[in-house]
């Protein structure tokens, strides 16, 4: 994979507002993330991780900086435009899974594919690989509540990599999974890598961060250490 | 999103709280079906109203020849004045909006059969009249050119005045004595009805006679002139009522010289202006204020849960928008999903109304209460409103929904 920066941010701050107090998640971070990298986020709870993640994965904005994907200041993009972002250039993965409860594996791998206008048909094909590629062939028609935890976050992945995405950002993979399932989670992402995908996972998990090539620890929402294992 | 989709997610919404989706739909439901059928028996108040109305004669005028009023002459000489034949007929060459004018006599009469004897509205018609009044005759027939032509005694009875004059089984071909003259009952008038307009006496209760018999048996004591006692006219087209009455009244009043504008002269009378006095479309739409009330009603219900199940579905809708839906995918959906649950309920509604609608039919009560008249426009107007109240029920949250902040809600729990 071309090397180069992927996602650049300067000075990245984030506040909320909650109730009367604002709170600080993130106070200056300075990053760069060229292709192809495998970055562990790392901190102890509240550092701010999940909320970078989220700024990465334009599910949010910063308050303060800049945020460049794949060279675009995110701040410049309109909304639908953010919408079109997420959908083409991003893979999520999450915790708790967030599938659709009453929609089977196969229509919760494609539900990007539907936002695209892409066709029944082709849909349907790319799902059913896209299942196939994280090992679940053969149980598409499974509903998220039939499948084992693990199973369920195969899924998730199925639909974070269905559009072939630049990023995959995964949030704790593997929080909700014993450490046989989480291993082979964590796997399947370092395989993503291995084909050539940026992938930046937020763990608490040092055996988890391992995985990755690059470990960053944030806490009280600045970049503590920066660590690159090869 | 597909229309199905959609749609399964719409009753997906009303399976996720059964007794609450029950209540909701049936506001949508009785609202629909109130709008069906208060409209349609609107309909039929008004075309109950219209039928009594016109069963004097469809879009009929009738013109009396009163007294010249004090704004045109002296009170010491106000004359009264008469029509003769002479006045219809300048009347009929000259007037241009009515489309009928027939010449009309009445009397008072002592009708005897027998022992029997009644006071009877007796009319002395001309076959314009009758085309004008429309009655058809039940038994026997018509008064006829010739009858007039040969001034004979005969008589048409009206129902009453048949059951009144005549013992069982006497119909046409009885004899009976009207004023003391010999008359020949040649036909029978079919049942009336009801009038909500009458002038003097029902027609079920007058006796018709030939123009031409009435004024040479019973002459006017003041003149011996061919007296006619109104003039009777169709109005070709009901929105020319003022029109029409101008014209006849301007031309009779040139012709028996007095001012043309003198109403207390040339009296003009059309139960066409009662039905505009009526204002039968405002009841018409007081009915339909209320019965979209019922059903805008029945779209608060609608819109309070799908604002529960936006609630509740935040994460979904959170996710939707993290793998790149729209803000605009997300309102046009929930905007769908409402109209959906308003479809299922407006559909059902829609089926209940007409049913509503067809059983009364059935049940035979037109002689107590107007019927619904079903006009496809109706069930077209029904459906305009449902959509919007569909659409409106589901803006508030659409809009709740296009504001779920997806980095809030999928955050881990």
């Amino acid at each position: 994979m071309s090397a180069g920066p992927l996602l650049e941010l300067q000075g990245v701050a984030k506040r909320y507002a909650t109730g009367r107090t604002a709170v600080e998640a993130l106070r200056g971070i300075d990053l760069r993330v060229d292709r192809g990298e495998f970055v562990a986020l790392m901190g102890p709870s509240g550092s701010g991780k999940t909320t970078l993640l989220e700024i990465l994965g334009c599910l949010s904005l910063p308050s303060e900086g800049r945020y460049s994907l794949a060279g675009r200041p995110v701040e410049e993009i309109p909304a639908d435009g953010l919408a079109k972002l997420r959908g083409e250039e991003i893979g999520f993965v999450f915790q708790s899974f967030n599938l659709l409860p009453r929609l089977s594996a196969l229509e919760n791998a494609e539900l990007p594919l539907v936002y695209r206008r892409v066709g029944r048909g082709e849909r349907r094909e790319r799902a059913r690989a896209a299942l196939e590629r994280v090992g679940l062939g053969g149980r598409e028609r499974h509903l998220p509540g039939e499948l084992s935890g693990g199973e369920r976050q195969r899924v998730a992945i199925a639909r974070a990599l269905i559009n072939r995405p630049r990023l995959i950002l995964a949030d704790e993979p593997t929080g909700n999974l014993d450490t046989t399932t989480g291993g082979e989670i964590m796997a399947l992402l370092a395989g993503l890598h291995a084909e050539g995908n940026t992938v930046v996972v937020v763990t608490h998990d040092a055996r988890v961060a391992e995985r990755a090539d690059r470990r960053l620890t944030i806490r009280d929402g600045r970049i503590a250490e920066d660590r690159s294992t090869h | 999103m597909g229309l199905l989709d959609v749609l399964r997610q719409a009753l997906r919404t009303l399976a996720a709280h059964r007794s609450r989706s029950i209540l909701t739909l049936f506001g949508v439901v009785w609202g629909t079906a109130s709008v069906i059928f208060l409209m349609s028996w609107g309909e039929g108040v008004a075309l109950m109203i219209d039928r009594g109305l016109m069963k004097t004669g469809k879009d009929m005028g009738q013109v009396w020849p009163g007294r010249v009023s004090e704004e045109f002459t002296p009170a010491a000489d106000r004359r009264w004045l008469w029509f003769t034949d002479a006045d219809i007929d300048f009347l009929r060459r000259r007037a241009r909006l009515p489309e009928l004018l027939g010449a009309e006599w009445w009397e008072w009469l002592t009708a005897a059969r027998g022992p029997r004897s009644i006071n009877a509205d007796v009319r002395g018609v001309d076959p314009e009249v009758l085309a004008i009044r429309g009655v058809p005759v039940a038994a026997g027939r018509s008064i006829t050119e010739a009858d007039l032509a040969h001034r004979r005694r005969v008589a048409l009875l009206g129902e009453k005045a048949r059951q009144r004059l005549l013992a069982p089984g006497e119909g046409v071909g009885t004899r009976i004595r009207l004023g003391g003259q010999p008359f020949e009952v040649v036909g029978l008038l079919a049942h009336v009805g009801t009038q909500l307009s009458r002038d003097r006496a029902e027609i079920d209760e007058m006796i018709w006679i030939p123009i031409t018999t009435a004024q040479t048996h019973f002459p006017a004591w003041w003149t011996d002139e061919p007296v006619v006692n109104r003039v009777l006219y169709r109005m070709r087209d009901r929105s020319l009522r003022v029109e029409t009455e101008t014209e006849v009244r301007a031309l009779l009043a040139e012709r028996l010289r007095v001012g043309a504008t003198d109403e207390e002269a040339i009296g003009i009378f059309s139960s066409v202006e009662m039905l505009e006095e009526i204002q039968v479309d405002r009841i018409v739409g007081v009915l339909f204020i209320i019965a979209v009330t019922t059903l805008l009603v029945g779209g608060i219900g609608v819109a309070t849960m799908m604002l529960d199940a936006i609630h509740q579905r935040r994460r979904e809708i959170g996710l939707r928008l993290a793998v790149g839906a729209r803000r605009r995918d997300i309102l046009l959906q929930i905007l769908l999903e409402s109209l959906g649950i308003t479809a299922l309920g407006g559909v059902l509604g829609i089926g209940f109304g007409v049913a509503a609608c067809a059983g009364l039919a059935r049940l035979h009560v037109e002689d107590l209460i107007p019927l619904p008249v079903l006009r496809p426009g109706i069930v077209a107007t029904a459906v305009v409103v449902l959509v919007f109240v569909g659409t409106t029920a589901g803006l508030l949250p659409a809009s709740r929904a296009t504001r779920v902040a997806p980095a809030e809600v999928l955050r881990n729990e």
